[in-house]
């Protein structure tokens, strides 16, 4: 059998498979940096990746200001991820985990196109993803349009990239209704209904209106969506 | 009777609940039943999986929104051919974050109907008063010129230059404002969903609403529903909590296309024909983005105010579209710089899609597991229905082009990412595969069908299974076939002749 001899008794074969376990250890598991901040869902390694996407889907500048990581995507994705069933966020996750190592099979432009998604410049993360969503393959342009999806999501969810495309929601006001005087919010007890029946001012729909005045873009902005005086 | 809502938070330790019917599910059809019987002097007991909504609880962040709302968080999707498809988890049902659309179907779906399925009472004017009972209670009207919005109107202009015939649709709201959020919920409280409409109407009657609450097991001796067995829910998180057992001379199931059937086969009932899940059916729909020179402000206006019901014989129908802007803008070709510059247009743009009748497409749903009352959906699109959505697609293209686009983002595989006018033409030469359409399953139908003949459907005319004396289902899984039209109105109008059959046999 043939072995490293002076370095150790080892056999090649050995050896070089050990080698390849912990170059797959690293490529899996290690370099990634610190998210940067708190995360409920998200693990290091799933925000390096959504960053690293987000990047490449919403580089800065351009026709809409903020990137995809000054909008917060990976942030965003993590409170999205909490919000999840355990079994859909698990397949969040496999995908994740899919575009990330996909470059062992669908590697990027480059000798060293086979390095993880989140390891490659954004130039090329983003040859990579037109890759995916321009593919003859019909799963792979699934795959693609799911990460984008998400990644889109968390992007539009940024008040500045709403505010850019003058697509935040508008501040309205409704008349109480009946049924604000039955519901408490979601998951609370009925002691926090905040409407007493003597304010009902709409029991059925015909107390209203058929049309009403309608909403435009000088209406005032929902406060959550207002510029934060610096 | 005293009628009342009953919340998560109040869910102590288990319950009994004797009444004479009760009602599974508070969408559009169920909403309808409990409200019809507790105003005939019925005692009557919702059950709703989901929690009631607040306008404080609707998230204006669509994601977000829909992790709240929908099943499965929004994700859930068929297999075979994969298509994304929501069913609502909420009071009110589909109707909190649908657009509102009501439409009468015309009299040939019905004559269709009563052909294939031997269906001898469900004529159009067999179901007219019933359109009329909920049309009136709701105040439905056509959407007026006042909230449509440049977006709607640019469909009309389109429409109205290659004479096809257009019109507002009418919708179950009144007061609109034309946010453009009927799919997060209406903030305004101008939609008329189940939950401010007929289920405080059944409260009123004297209807007792369990919310989150899952009926997980209908209860029958012979020929007879003798109850329901449920479980408490937690909201969001799914969380189970105590049982809750209810007694009823008839139980009605409303959960919806996928719910119900999974609580029959869970049930171990109904299902001698073994059609119980099967002949599962959806509108398919394709959309298109078209950009214009003017400033079109899309996020104003009616979510969808306009249709054409032109091409309804053809096997599909047209209507404007909006939707929170991330799940739009999902569609949008590119990435990088490129991608932000087509958001950059999306103030601009205008949608259109089509919702087609794929009537050879049958797909199936079926229990995760056995007795699971989590579904696995398979469809598949035949190939003789490709041509209806290549169909659609082209007339889409051509309304936005007459309509003055001035380039369109077709999001079809095998097309360019943008098309000009001068490249509509190629589109009718265009061959697609059905893989190439990015399409959503509006709407699902079918699973519990109606037939006249007992060995090929699961309920008769009135919604009755045909295997138990006091077993109803009253939602879109009863209709034989697609509506070829937004089918609230009609699952609604069938639920209140379900619900006057029901009160004049209890």
């Amino acid at each position: 059998m043939r072995s490293l001899g002076y370095v150790a008794d080892v056999p090649i074969e050995i050896a070089l498979a050990a080698c390849l376990l912990v170059a797959f250890g690293w490529r899996v598991l290690g370099g990634y940096p610190a998210p940067a901040g708190p995360l409920a869902r998200l693990s290091r390694r799933e925000a390096a990746f959504v960053a690293s996407a987000a990047e490449a889907l919403f580089p800065p500048g351009g026709a809409v200001p903020p990137s995809g990581l000054e909008a917060g995507v990976p942030a965003w994705c993590d409170r999205w991820l909490d919000a999840l069933p355990p079994a859909t966020r698990r397949l969040v996750r496999l995908l994740f985990v899919l575009v990330e190592h996909a470059t062992l099979l669908f590697p990027a432009p480059g000798w060293d196109g086979w390095r993880r998604f989140s390891a490659l410049d954004p130039e090329r993360r983003g040859v990579v993803l037109e890759r995916w969503r321009t593919s003859r393959f019909f799963l792979r342009r699934l795959v693609f349009t799911s990460l984008r999806a998400i990644v889109t999501q968390g992007y539009f969810a940024d008040a500045a990239v709403l505010r850019a495309l003058s697509l935040a929601p508008r501040e309205i006001t409704a008349p109480v209704h009946e049924a604000d005087t039955l519901y408490p919010p979601v998951g609370r007890p009925k002691s926090e209904i905040r409407f007493r029946p003597e304010r009902v001012a709409v029991r059925g729909p015909l107390d209203l209106p058929p049309a009403g005045v309608p909403l435009g873009p000088h209406g005032a902005l929902h406060p959550d969506y207002r510029e934060r005086a610096r | 009777m005293s009628g009342r809502v009953h919340v998560f938070a109040e869910y102590e330790r288990e319950m009994r609940e004797d009444a004479d019917v009760v009602v599974v599910g508070s969408g559009p059809c169920g909403a309808v039943v409990a409200k019809e019987l507790a105003e005939a002097g019925k005692r009557t007991v919702l059950l709703e999986e989901g929690p009631p909504f607040t306008p404080e609880d609707f998230a204006l962040d669509g994601a977000l929104s829909m992790a709240r709302t929908m099943r499965e968080a929004g994700l859930r999707a068929t297999r075979g051919h994969v298509m994304p498809t929501m069913q609502a988890i909420a009071l009110g049902g589909g109707s909190l974050v649908n657009s509102a659309i009501c439409v009468r179907p015309p009299a040939f779906v019905f004559d269709e109907w009563a052909t294939r399925f031997e269906l001898a009472h469900t004529s159009r004017a067999d179901l007219d008063p019933h359109f009329d009972a909920v049309e009136g209670f709701l105040g439905i009207e056509p959407t007026p010129d006042a909230v449509q919005g440049r977006r709607n109107l640019l469909f009309r202009e389109g429409c109205e230059k290659l004479g096809i015939s257009v019109e507002p649709i009418a919708r179950n709201v009144r007061g609109c404002r034309g946010s453009g959020e009927c799919f997060t919920g209406c903030r305004a409280r101008a939609k008329q969903s189940m939950d401010i409409s007929y289920v405080p109407a059944a409260i009123r009657a004297g209807a007792q609403v369990y919310t989150s609450v899952r009926a997980e097991h209908v209860l029958a001796e012979g020929r007879v529903a003798t109850g329901v067995r449920a479980r408490v829910v937690a909201p969001w998180t799914g969380r189970r909590g105590p049982a809750l057992e209810i007694t009823a001379k008839a139980v009605v199931l409303s959960a919806g296309c996928m719910a119900t059937p999974l609580l029959l086969l869970a049930s171990g009932v109904a299902n001698r024909s073994g059609q119980v899940g099967r002949n599962l059916q959806f509108h398919p729909g394709v959309a298109v983005m078209g950009v214009f020179e003017e400033r079109v402000d899309p996020q104003f206006g009616a979510t969808q105010g306009m249709q054409s019901l032109h091409f309804l014989r053809d096997g599909y129908k047209l209507e404007t579209l909006w939707a929170p802007p991330a799940v739009l803008a999902v569609r949008l070709p590119g990435a990088g710089l490129a991608l932000k510059e087509r958001l950059a247009e999306i103030p601009h743009a205008a949608i259109v899609d089509a919702i087609a009748s794929c009537h050879h497409s049958l797909g199936q749903v079926r229990p995760r597991r056995r007795g699971s009352l989590d579904p696995v959906l398979h469809w598949r699109l035949h190939p003789d229905d490709l041509p209806v959505l290549a169909k659609a697609l082209r007339t889409i293209v051509d309304v936005l082009f007459a309509a003055g686009a001035r380039k369109l983002l077709p999001g079809v595989h095998g097309l360019p990412d943008e098309l000009g006018p001068a490249d509509a033409e190629r589109l009718h030469r265009q061959r697609f595969r059905p893989s190439d359409f990015v399409m959503a399953a509006n709407h699902a139908f079918c699973t519990t069908r109606m037939h006249g003949d007992p060995k090929q459907g699961v309920v008769d005319e009135w919604g009755r299974c045909h295997e138990l004396d006091n077993l109803y289902v009253a939602d879109t899984g009863v209709f034989p076939r697609c509506t070829s039209v937004n089918p609230m109105l009609t699952g609604m109008a069938l639920a209140h002749r379900t619900a006057q059959a029901l009160r004049d046999r209890l």
